[in-house]
């Protein structure tokens, strides 16, 4: 399996092939990564593949890691069924 | 199989016996322990099956980051089972993750 083949993203099944695709049409930053690719969008947030994408864009665009700021992660950080937001103070007493 | 003598956590004190519903099939745990470790003490390994490839996936990081060994516990979906601790009579069930907000699929009418 060639290294392009392998999936990064596990919650949402992006290659290394996708990601480089879209630097390739000149991406830079971490967030249009996310946004074009879905690379951090699933269930865990990034928490797998942030860094992985991190890691390949910097390389891909020569830019030093310290300057890709990671993407912006949508809450609950946490697996949370809505069902729980939704119940107000009284309905648990 | 499962480690009853850990060389740094030593014996292993396990809860009461206890019976898990997965897939339909009963599964023997102890109370206490994470479900996954008793999926995978049973033997089995694949606990979801992924959106776009239908690819089969269980413990990963186990250690409740990844989310790639969820399962559906007592009807609800995305329970991770690597940090969820077993209670007798848990019904358990294999996750097609969500197409089209549909949390189950028949596994049998997806492969063909």
């Amino acid at each position: 399996m060639k290294n392009d083949d392998l999936v990064i993203c596990r919650c949402e099944e992006v290659t290394q092939a996708d990601i480089k695709e879209v630097i390739s049409q000149g991406v830079t930053r971490m967030n249009e990564v996310k946004r074009l690719t879905r690379a951090g969008m699933g269930l865990c947030q990034g928490k797998t593949c942030g860094r992985l994408v991190t890691g390949i864009l910097a390389r891909e665009t020569n830019q030093p890691l310290q300057e890709l700021k990671p993407p912006t992660s949508r809450p609950p950080t946490r697996v949370l069924p809505l069902g729980i937001l939704s119940r107000t103070t009284q309905d648990d007493d | 199989m499962r480690i009853e003598d850990h060389p740094i956590l030593g014996k292993a004190e396990r809860g009461k016996r206890i019976t898990l519903n997965v897939d339909g099939e009963a599964v023997a745990a102890f109370e206490g322990e994470n479900i996954a470790a008793a999926l995978i003490a049973s033997g089995r390994r694949v606990f979801r099956y992924t959106a776009k490839r239908m690819e089969p996936r269980g413990v990963f990081c186990a250690l409740g980051r990844c989310t790639d060994c969820v399962m559906i516990v007592d009807g609800q979906p995305d329970v991770r089972t690597c940090v969820t601790p077993a209670r007798d009579g848990m019904v358990i069930q294999t996750q097609v993750s969500r197409r089209e907000g549909e949390a189950t699929h028949d596994l049998e009418k997806e492969k063909d």
